[in-house]
This record gives structure tokens, C-alpha cells and sequence, in this order.
């Protein structure tokens, strides 16, 4: 069991329970509480009742960068690159247990770090590979385009090594073909064995991928299960009140 | 040995460079790798100029009739690192304090206080550091050993400070250069998500803080081993204000930019200016103007070059690709 | 006579200095979101333009603070539109605009100190008889200053809850966002909150000198620390927390001088700022996102 959640103040009552190794999504109208959700598991923000369980551990109140070395990594829902960085550093930094972070080793013992640098670039230039960044690898990330950003988002928590990876609107503002292209990484991903937890308003992406999702309304869970069930859920519909959900489900 | 005045001219300005140079090294550690907003940056090198002084002064300076508390009299380097140490110790309290909060208005506001309280605590508390008179007759580094005639010790220290402030040089590169370095600049830019990464930015705000601070002193030692006096005075807003003025226009994040920035504001702009016949200007008017100069240069270098002369360098790692199906080509870069 | 109550007494006059600067500088954090550090220089400025207008034009004291007051209210849009808007008009980051501001206060104090002299001066006024108020010893001028402290803190509460401009103040400090997408006028409310932050800089530089009885150029900044107290201590961009923070500031730094040597007085306040930064940096009346 990875990933289970209690109540807190804007979010009110919202519980859930997330497999390992599944690619889940959190959906629901806006205002549902998704994003105070997603800041209250990393740790962003302060929960009041309630708890969160990841990967056997009792998650609750850690500080962000805590969960984060446990393994659950988030992203952020526009894109927050290092601008001031090449494309290859902002992959570099998010790496796990570097030596070289030290102050003792990067001051006087300097060949640690290098030695592990090597083989970080040589990590990371195969995940540029595959998410075709490599060419941009000594650009300074805020020259990219809007998708590349986001190319290097997805690329970037995944060198962290995520045990999860808890996504806010990986897929907001982007357009027909990267939604694609990101699905499927997304997708490449999971078989390799990173759990994912989208917050999605796409539903058509969350219908083609997430094998478990969880609708969230006024703070708390509405239901869960998958895509083509909840369309036919009356509490479901009515909570999107005849939007999207509605439309599939009629036309 | 008399050697004519321009030697001794160009030894001050030296010396003067050099120490500056350690000093905006510091505060490019804070500022340039990991964006803390340090205003009171003056107040930390003020500090180990003081403790240093008071550290290597004798029990009774002859001449002066005056007599300190600790007399210990200590050897260099003691002094010098005892100054950077208590810089340091210094900048890890207010570090703990301002630190947490991540805005920078927050930790520029606590800076500023704290100058102003430590200025003021200086000042008034006379047993230890004789009040707003400041310390004098503190001895010169090194001299009981070797016993210089003070012109020679002149041309000496040049190279005391050379010495020490190629030291500095080497373990800045070395930071700067390291995996720590690259995580300072992730913190720089953004702290929320470096934290989101599962770094510390608290711990490594913390150590770009006591290092800065440390730097300060360190330079405060050497400054007040070259006056022998140092006294409240000297420690002005303005004097940060060199500073940051010496970091932006140099280039921050680039620490040959630093040398460059210390050599145009410092070399040619204070001290040359300290050398120009003030006959027709009252001299308090020509440090007047030239704090205002240096103010202005600030505020335009900001507006139209904010990464100041040389930008900061721009990393390439030398890229060996493991065994890999889609592999590009490999080799240094 | 009780040291006491004598000091609650000095302690309202200097709350009540820290009052008029506090509002100004809150108020502008509020609607702008930084910090100008050339607040210090608007206060020593507004005390110098008296002096000029009064002691050396020879102009009534109280129109030549009138005077003194608008020009600074002046001088502060001038300031923001040639030095900060080039900053703010870019996006650029926060520190950029606090290194700026930073770097007006130097040029701005260097320039006093250019147009007037390092040395001290005072106001050509006739001494005051002190008066006895039940517990309190103050002289009329003290008086004065505590009437017009709380004068402005009335008309700064009618102007932000009864008047068009007030409500807009307070809509941008809560939310820009919405705020600009609700029809507000940024340009104009941003200018005119400028204007008064200048003008109780400038009221506040006075009533300073006229409390403090001499000043120099440096006066301004050596305060400016006190007054950050104030703010973050009533919560920063909170108007009634400025005033609230500004009173227990003012009674707490003049009630210590009971126990301890009267030059520390700053401390008490540093000690006061740094309590709050470990235990409630959002200050008594928080607002969310700001701190």
C-alpha cells in the first residue's frame, strides 16, 4: 500500500489509497481541493487532521524535502525550471545522496564529486536521450519552449529517482501532441516501475492511461475506480455538472 | 631602505585589493551562489577585525598608556582565524534566525538590524572594545619574528595577503565548481523546488551564510593588521555598499568578475580617488560624491547589466556516455 | 515621581512617531509587495525640507511641515516612477527592487549630507514648558506630535473604510490579481499610495527631529530598523497592526530604559523583532501568502 491520505481544512474528509507500481489519477472540478491536496502529501503545507502514509512510513508532517528523500517527488503546475541553469545542471541537482553536497568533500575532497558527476552526466544524458532533450543539454533551461519545459520537468523528477511521482497538471496548457508524446513517457515510465499519481483535468488522458482514479469534490473523496465506471456514477456527473463527464457519458 | 612613494602607493592599493577581493568573495558565496540578501555585510568584517585586534594586542601598548582586557598577544594567523571564526559564529546566529523565512525582505531587514545593534552595542560597551574610540596600536602580523622596518613591512604584507588571498581563490573555485556549488545555484533559483527535491535549502542557506560571514572576518583581520586601528567609523553603510557595488558590477556568481569589479571600484575609484589633490573640495565632499556614484552605478548596473561585466560562467561537464543503445558520440567538451 | 508611568508616557511619544512612519511604509508594502529601504532617507529628508523652508526661508514652522510633507509625498512617486518602475515594469526578481531601494537610501542620504552638512541641527523653536498630565511629563511639543499621530491614524482608518481609493488600497494588498482583474485602476491607486507613504515619511522624519530635538543626516536609517520592528511585529501590509505594533514598540523600548542604560533602547526593539521572527513571522494581524 503506498499512499493513503486523511482530512484536513480545505480539504475535508478526503481519504484515499494508492497501489504501488499503478498510474493513478486525482480528478474533479476546480476548487475540489486537488492542488491543496497535492501541497499538504509533499509537505508544502501544514495538514490538520488526518494522515499520510507512503511506502510504510507515516509521512505526516514531514518537511518537503523529507519526503522527497523518501522517494515521493512532485511537480509544480507551471513549469518551474532553474532558468539560470543549463537543461543537463537541472538534472545534475535533483540527483539523490550526492557526495559531493558535502561542504567538507566539495572543499577537500573534490575528486568525489567528480567521480559521481561522471556518472550522473552519463545518467542523465540518457534521460535527455530519451525525452529528445539531449541537443539542449548545455542550454539555459529558460530559453526552452513551453513543451520543452515541460519535457524537462518530467525528466528531471525522474532523475530524483521518484518512488512516486505525484504530477499537478502535467498536462495543462499543452498542446494535442506533447499530450501524447508525455502520456506516453508517462506510461514507459510506470512499466519501469515508478507509481504515478496525475492531478488531471484532461479526462481524455486520464481515460486512456490511469488504471485507478479518485474524484475529489468539495475536499472530499466522491468516488474511486475507473474511468468508464465513474462516468456512469450519478454523483460523479452531477458533480461535474454536466461538462465534459456528461457529454462522453451521453454522446 | 627607502624605495620612492610610488612602490608604497601601489603596495596600499594592493593590499587593499586583495582584501576586498576575499571579501566579495564572501559575499558571492551569499549573494551570487545562493541569493541571500546580506545588508550588513560590513558588520561581520567589523567583527573580525575587532577580535583579531583584541586577540593580538600585548597586555600594555607601549606609547599609549592604554591597556586591554585580554592582552593575549597571539601570533598570526591566530588572530586572523579567530576573526573569521567569530564572523562565522556570528553569521550563524542571524542565519538562524532570518533564515527560515524564505522572502529576502526578511533576511536584509534582520541584517540591517543587526548592524545597527551591534554598531550601537560596540560602541557603548567600552570594556571590551573601548567604545567609539576603537583599538589602536594593534602590532603587525608576523613582524616580532621577523622584525621589519615599517617600510619593508609594507611590501611584506603584500605578500601576506597575496598568500592569503589565493588560498581563498583556490577553495571558493573548488566550491563553486562542486556538486554543492550546482545546488546553492538550484536554492538561488528556486528554493521551493530544490526543497521539492529533497534538498535542505535551510542547511545550505546556513552554509553559504557562516562561510560568507567567515570571509568577512578573515578580511577584517587582514584589513585591521595593515591599519592597526580600526574604530566604528570605518564601518559605514557606505562600506556594504562597496561591496555589493564591487559583486554586481564585477559579475555575481563569477569569481574572476569579482576581481575585476574590486579592481575598477576599489582600486581606481576609492583608493585612486584617495590620492587625487583635494584642494578645491573639501574632503568630506569628495567621499560624499563618491558614495553617491557609487550608488547610482549600482542602481544603472542593475538596470541595464544586472549580471554585471563577466556573467557567470555558463558549466559544461565532460560527457562519457556509458554503454547506451541511442549513445551520441562521447568526449570532453 | 514614578519612573514608570513617566516612561509609558514617553513611550506613547515615540509610539506615536513609529505610527506615522509605520503606516506609511506598511501601506505601500501592502499594494506594492517589497520593501523600500529608502524609507529611512524619506524620513531624514522630510525633516531636512522643514529645516530649509523654515529655519533657513524663514517660513512658518507648521506650513513649512505642511510643505516639507507634500514635497517628500512628491518625491516619493517621482522616485518610484524613475527608479523603481524600470524594476517592477520587467518583472524583475524581488531582491533586484530591495538592492535598488537600498541604493536610493545612499545616494539619497549622501546627498543630504552633500546639499547640508555632516553636522547636527535642530529646529529654530521656542523651548517648551513641560506639562503635567496626570502620571505623564511631556512638553507640548511631545503633545502635539501624539494629537497628529492620532489625527492620521483616523483619517488613514476613514480613507481605507469609507473611501473608493481606501477600498482599493486594501483590495490590491490583499489580492493584485483579482484586484486588476476587478476594474481597479493599478497605476493610479499604486501612484497615490506612493504619495502617502512620502507624505508620512515626511510628517513622520519631523515629528522624529522635532522629538529627538537635534538630527543628522544618518538619523533617518538609524530608525528605519525600529520601524521594520513595528511592521513585522503588526504583521506586514496590515495598517492597524503597523499601529498596534507601533505602540507596544514605542512603550516597550521607553519602559526598558527603566532597568537598562538608555543608548540600548534598540535593542529592546531588535529583541522584539527577533521573538516575533521565531515564533509568529507573520505577525499579530497576518495576511496569508505574505509572509
Amino acid at each position: 500500500m503506498y499512499h493513503s491520505f486523511g482530512g484536513l481544512q480545505a480539504v475535508d474528509g478526503c481519504s484515499f489509497t494508492i497501489s504501488r507500481g499503478s498510474l493513478a489519477a486525482v480528478i474533479g472540478p476546480n476548487g475540489a481541493g486537488k492542488s491543496t491536496m497535492v501541497n499538504v502529501v509533499s509537505g508544502a503545507l501544514a495538514r490538520q487532521r488526518g494522515r499520510v502514509r507512503f511506502d510504510g512510513s507515516d509521512i505526516s508532517g514531514w518537511a518537503p524535502h523529507q519526503i522527497a528523500l523518501r522517494g515521493l517527488i512532485r511537480t509544480f503546475q507551471i513549469s518551474r525550471e532553474f532558468g539560470g541553469m543549463t537543461v543537463l545542471e537541472n538534472l545534475l541537482v535533483t540527483a539523490p545522496d550526492q557526495r559531493g553536497e558535502q561542504l567538507w568533500n566539495a572543499l577537500f575532497r573534490p575528486g568525489l564529486g567528480r567521480r559521481q558527476d561522471r556518472e550522473l552526466v552519463s545518467r542523465a544524458l540518457d534521460v535527455l536521450d530519451t525525452f529528445d532533450l539531449f541537443a539542449l543539454r548545455n542550454e539555459y533551461a529558460r530559453t526552452l519552449s513551453g513543451g520543452q519545459k515541460r519535457l524537462l520537468e518530467l525528466a528531471r523528477a525522474v532523475m530524483a529517482e521518484p518512488k512516486l511521482l505525484l504530477l499537478d497538471e502535467p498536462m495543462a496548457g499543452v498542446n494535442p501532441a506533447l499530450i501524447d508524446r508525455l502520456g506516453r513517457h508517462i506510461q514507459r515510465l510506470n512499466e519501469q516501475g515508478i507509481t504515478f499519481v496525475l492531478i488531471e483535468h484532461n479526462l481524455e488522458v486520464v481515460e486512456r492511461i490511469c488504471d485507478h482514479v479518485v474524484v475529489m469534490a468539495v475536499g472530499k473523496t466522491l468516488a474511486t475506480g475507473r474511468m468508464a465506471e465513474l462516468r456512469r456514477n450519478p454523483e460523479v456527473v452531477t458533480a461535474y455538472l454536466g461538462g465534459e463527464l456528461l457529454e462522453r457519458a451521453t454522446g | 631602505m627607502l624605495l620612492p612613494p610610488i612602490i608604497y602607493e601601489i603596495a596600499t592599493l594592493a593590499v587593499f585589493f586583495c582584501i576586498y577581493n576575499v571579501m566579495t568573495w564572501g559575499l558571492n558565496i551569499q549573494f551570487g551562489a545562493v541569493g541571500i540578501l546580506n545588508f550588513t555585510y560590513i558588520t561581520f568584517m567589523a567583527i573580525g577585525a575587532y577580535v583579531a585586534a583584541v586577540l593580538s594586542l600585548p597586555p600594555q601598548t607601549p606609547g599609549t598608556g592604554v591597556t586591554y582586557v585580554l592582552g593575549l598577544n597571539w601570533p598570526f594567523p591566530l588572530p586572523m582565524i579567530m576573526g573569521g571564526l567569530a564572523a562565522g559564529a556570528l553569521g550563524f546566529v542571524v542565519g538562524l534566525v532570518a533564515l527560515k523565512r524564505l522572502r529576502s525582505d526578511y533576511l536584509a531587514i534582520v541584517t540591517l538590524a543587526v548592524g545597527s545593534i551591534i554598531y550601537t552595542i560596540v560602541g557603548n560597551y567600552t570594556q571590551l572594545f573601548s567604545g567609539w574610540d576603537g583599538v589602536v596600536g594593534v602590532p603587525e602580523p608576523i613582524n616580532n619574528w621577523i622584525n621589519l622596518d615599517l617600510n619593508t613591512y609594507e611590501i611584506f604584507y603584500v605578500a601576506v595577503v597575496l598568500a592569503v588571498m589565493l588560498v581563498a581563490w583556490f577553495f571558493t573555485r573548488r566550491l563553486f565548481a562542486s556538486p554543492l556549488g550546482r545546488t546553492m545555484r538550484a536554492v538561488r533559483e528556486d528554493a521551493d523546488v530544490a526543497e521539492a527535491f529533497g534538498k535542505n535549502t535551510f542547511r545550505i542557506r546556513m552554509l553559504a551564510m557562516v562561510l560568507g560571514c567567515a570571509y568577512a572576518g578573515v578580511a577584517g583581520a587582514l584589513l585591521v593588521g595593515y591599519t592597526g586601528a580600526f574604530s566604528p567609523d570605518g564601518w559605514t553603510v557606505g562600506e556594504t555598499f562597496v561591496i555589493w557595488a564591487v559583486l554586481l558590477v564585477g559579475g555575481r556568481g563569477n569569481i574572476v568578475g569579482t576581481m575585476l569589479g574590486c579592481f575598477l571600484i576599489v582600486v581606481v575609484f576609492v583608493e585612486g580617488t584617495r590620492f587625487l589633490p583635494t584642494g578645491f573640495l573639501n574632503p568630506n565632499l569628495v567621499a560624499t560624491l563618491r558614495n553617491m556614484v557609487i550608488g547610482g552605478l549600482l542602481i544603472l548596473t542593475l538596470r541595464f547589466r544586472p549580471e554585471g561585466i563577466l556573467p557567470e560562467r555558463r558549466r559544461r561537464y565532460t560527457e562519457i556516455r556509458r554503454a547506451s543503445p541511442t549513445a551520441v558520440g562521447a568526449g570532453a567538451n | 515621581m514614578n519612573l514608570v508611568p513617566l516612561s509609558i508616557g514617553f513611550g506613547l511619544v515615540t509610539a506615536s512617531v513609529l505610527a506615522l512612519a509605520s503606516l506609511g511604509l506598511t501601506l505601500q508594502f501592502g499594494v506594492t509587495n517589497y520593501v523600500n529601504f529608502a524609507y529611512g532617507a524619506f524620513l531624514t529628508l522630510g525633516a531636512y525640507l522643514v529645516w530649509q523652508i523654515n529655519s533657513g526661508w524663514g517660513v512658518n514652522f507648521l506650513v513649512a511641515a505642511l510643505l516639507a510633507a507634500l514635497c517628500m509625498g512628491v518625491f516619493a512617486v517621482v522616485a518610484e516612477r524613475v527608479v523603481m518602475r524600470p524594476f517592477t515594469r520587467r518583472g524583475s526578481a524581488l531582491f533586484f527592487l530591495l538592492i535598488v531601494t537600498f541604493g536610493l537610501s545612499l545616494v539619497l542620504d549622501n546627498l543630504i549630507q552633500a546639499i547640508w552638512g555632516p553636522e547636527y541641527q535642530t529646529f529654530s523653536l521656542p523651548s517648551p514648558g513641560p506639562l503635567h498630565l496626570g502620571p505623564f511629563l511631556l512638553t507640548s511639543y511631545q503633545l502635539i506630535v501624539i494629537g497628529v499621530a492620532v489625527a492620521v491614524m483616523v483619517a488613514i482608518h476613514v480613507l481605507l473604510t469609507q473611501t473608493t481609493v481606501g477600498k482599493a488600497m486594501r483590495a490590491m494588498s490583499d489580492d493584485s490579481v483579482l484586484a486588476s482583474i476587478s476594474g481597479i485602476d493599478i497605476e493610479r491607486i499604486t501612484m497615490l499610495t506612493w504619495f502617502l507613504s512620502g507624505f508620512l515619511a515626511g510628517i513622520a522624519g519631523i515629528a522624529l527631529a522635532v522629538t529627538t530635538v537635534s538630527f543628522v543626516p544618518a538619523f533617518g536609517d538609524g530608525f528605519l530598523f525600529i520601524i521594520f520592528a513595528a511592521v513585522i511585529l503588526g504583521g506586514i501590509g496590515q495598517p492597524y497592526g503597523a499601529m498596534l505594533g507601533a505602540l507596544v514598540i514605542g512603550v516597550a523600548t521607553e519602559v526598558s530604559a527603566v532597568v537598562i542604560p538608555a543608548q540600548y533602547k534598540g535593542v529592546v526593539a531588535f529583541a522584539i523583532l527577533v521573538i516575533v521572527l521565531l515564533l509568529r513571522p507573520q505577525g499579530l494581524i497576518a495576511t496569508r501568502g505574505k509572509a
